[in-house]
């Protein structure tokens, strides 16, 4: 079978910089781009992470394009709490050298997925500005695009930004009322699963037997993340985005369950929850797949070996 | 004086059509190109109008480019009781034959603002999407951008399309709430000046005795008008909106303004899309636009028509 095609639109952010490296290390994915967001960290950080995360990764043939500044509405917010300063940690990869292309990510992404009816899968793993402008800006992107599979939401679980809204929807919940209700067939990876997929200290130390700049690199990163996800109560961090990836490599460790999904956008105490109609009470058509369920530590195991593979294969 | 340099952002619609035209008519403007929105009526027939309003003018050298077919979040609203089904009333424009350029509405203006800086005007008479589409995607043209002149909301006046809020910005308020607080520098045109500046039949018969297809177009496009604003609104004669807010361009004395911290209400209860100012400054917020709430209407009306029967005199049948 040949490999999947992606695009993953990306705010790196430490668990953002783990998806391009586990996708960079599984045959079963071909990664064609990297559309960078505002969201864990400022659009120029985001831009630059993406850059140095693709030339650690030997990857720098892959582009980067640079895309919104702001969400669509709402204020821009990053979080230096979770993801470090710089967005990814402590680590502190050298300034890229490759450039990202010169072209607004909503219009490449525009150009690549008309380009090529049916074959492009889109892997949100940011806030949903990007793909929202796309949408709006060309309306014949909805029809063209493949899937989304888009980390994002807290069903049942509690939100990690507020009591109720997960930070990716939370950040742009706008853009998020548009993506969900476009038609485009997606896959939701909420937090209900990507809180049972804890990467601990026991991985951390047996990546670090293989002397490697991935293995130090995702030592660095997930400094500020432990610390931050002890602080909360977890035994070890999320890979949110990472899980998006599942979809492709493992998806027999995934229940989906088919919803009608919405995002409350109008500004009182649920502003930017996801929710599912899950008794169907409102009779609405379902418009997604949500991950509702998860083999976290299988996930987990195939992430640590996968990354084992790319660390041996990167030395030096 | 060299002219003004204005583009136009709009969804033509009778008064939007009115506003190209009236722009045509002015030596004191250069017309440097037209973006179409979604709103009075279709893209699509937007689009089509738009043209075939150039045409009429013999204006088809300026350029036209076709923007945004939806609002950013909320559902499309589109409307023909008060534009008619084609969104120019009773007037039968032919088919035109010149095309829009192939840019995206968005990005000619993004293009036309950022090679054009502290130069260019811009008119909104439609909703805002367009333009909101372009402050996200291109944050540069917030400080490029000379002037931006808007007509929308109802500021101490009832609303037109529900009992607050205002055609324009009802229909993307997320879009206005992009623009009103995108730090440009702008002046707000609504309806508590516009519904002073009624059109009436004997103004539009005045225009009939030039013989031109630019009256013909005046009066079938109003008649369609003033029918609405009788049945809907208990008004004789109709409300020409946007071509006051295309007039303020070169005759800003035709209002009194106030500057004044302005925002629309985006959380979604009933008052949806109502734009409001704090004149007692309760929420100590800093101004963000020039409102216009005064106006001269005779003044204006008398202009329109001056202006009217000049563009008639050059464009014979």
């Amino acid at each position: 079978m040949s490999p999947k095609r992606i695009i993953i639109d990306t705010d790196p952010g430490v668990d953002d910089a783990f998806t391009f490296l586990l996708a960079l290390a599984s045959p079963e994915i071909q990664l064609e781009a990297l559309t960078t967001t505002q969201g864990n960290v400022t659009l120029e950080k985001a831009t630059r992470n993406a850059l140095s995360v693709l030339e650690l990764g030997h990857a720098s043939q892959i582009p980067v394009v640079a895309g919104s500044m702001y969400p669509l509405v709402q204020p821009l917010r990053a979080s230096a709490d979770v993801h470090g300063t710089s967005g990814i940690g402590n680590s502190r990869l050298p300034e890229p050298a490759a450039k990202p292309l010169p072209q607004h990510a909503v219009d490449y992404l525009i150009e690549r997925v008309l380009a090529e009816p049916g074959e492009l899968s889109i892997f949100p793993i940011g806030p949903l500005s990007n793909i929202a402008m796309a949408i709006r800006k060309e309306p014949r992107f909805t029809a063209a695009v493949k899937e989304l599979v888009i980390m994002g939401g807290a069903i049942s679980e509690n939100g990690n930004v507020t009591p109720l809204a997960e930070f990716n929807i939370f950040v742009d919940p706008h853009a998020a009322h548009i993506v969900f209700h476009a038609g485009i067939p997606i896959t939701l990876i909420p937090l209900d699963v990507t809180h049972k997929t804890l990467l601990k200290q026991e991985h951390v130390d047996r990546l670090m037997k293989i002397d490697s700049p991935i293995s130090r690199f995702i030592k660095d990163a997930v400094e500020v993340y432990f610390k931050f996800s002890y602080e909360r109560g977890f035994t070890g961090c999320a890979l949110h985005d990472p899980l998006t990836l599942a979809t492709v490599i493992a998806p027999e460790l995934l229940t989906l369950k088919e919803y009608y999904v919405d995002v409350d956008y109008s500004t009182g105490v649920a502003m930017g929850k996801t929710f599912a109609d899950i008794f169907n009470v409102t009779k609405k058509p379902v418009n997604m797949k949500v991950a509702m369920d998860v083999r976290g530590d299988d996930f987990i195991e195939l992430f640590v070996r996968r990354m084992e593979t790319l660390a041996r294969s990167i030395t030096g | 004086m060299n002219p003004k340099r204005i583009l136009i952002d709009t969804d033509p619609g009778i008064d939007d059509s009115l506003a190209i035209l009236l722009a045509l008519a002015s030596p004191e403007l250069s017309l440097e190109g037209i973006s179409v929105v979604h709103g009075n009526c279709s893209l699509e027939q937007a689009t089509t109008n738009g043209l075939s309003v150039l045409e009429l003018a013999h204006a088809t050298h300026i350029p036209l480019a076709k923007g945004c077919e939806l609002p950013l979040v909320q559902p499309s609203l589109l409307a023909p009781e008060t534009h008619g089904n084609t969104g120019l009333g009773y007037a039968k424009l032919p088919e035109p034959r010149i095309k829009p350029t192939p840019q995206h509405g968005s990005d000619f203006l993004i293009e036309k603002i950022l090679s054009n800086p502290g130069e260019m005007t811009l008119v909104a008479i439609g909703p805002l999407t367009n333009i909101a589409l372009a402050i996200r995607k291109e944050p540069r043209i917030v400080g490029a951008l000379k002037e931006l002149i808007i007509m929308g909301g109802a500021i101490r006046y009832e609303g037109n399309t529900t009992a607050l809020a205002e055609f324009n910005t009802y229909v993307d308020p997320h879009a206005a709430h992009i623009v009103y607080h995108a730090g440009i520098p702008t002046t707000l045109v609504p309806l508590d000046v516009t519904y002073q500046c009624v059109l009436t039949s004997q103004d539009v018969e005045r225009l009939q005795k030039l013989d031109s297809p630019i009256p013909d177009f005046v009066k079938d496009t109003t008649d369609f008008y003033m029918e609405f604003h009788d049945a809907y609104q208990g008004m004789k004669g109709c409300v020409i909106n946007d071509p006051l807010a295309l007039a303020l361009t070169f005759a800003p004395e035709l209002c009194e303004y106030q500057t004044l911290p302005v925002d629309v209400d985006i959380s979604g209860g009933v008052s949806l899309g109502k734009t409001f100012a704090d004149f007692y400054n309760y929420e100590k917020k800093p101004a963000n636009m020039r409102v216009a709430l005064g106006v001269r209407p005779r003044d204006f009306i008398e202009l329109f028509l001056g202006r009217m029967e000049k563009l008639a005199r050059s464009v014979r049948g």
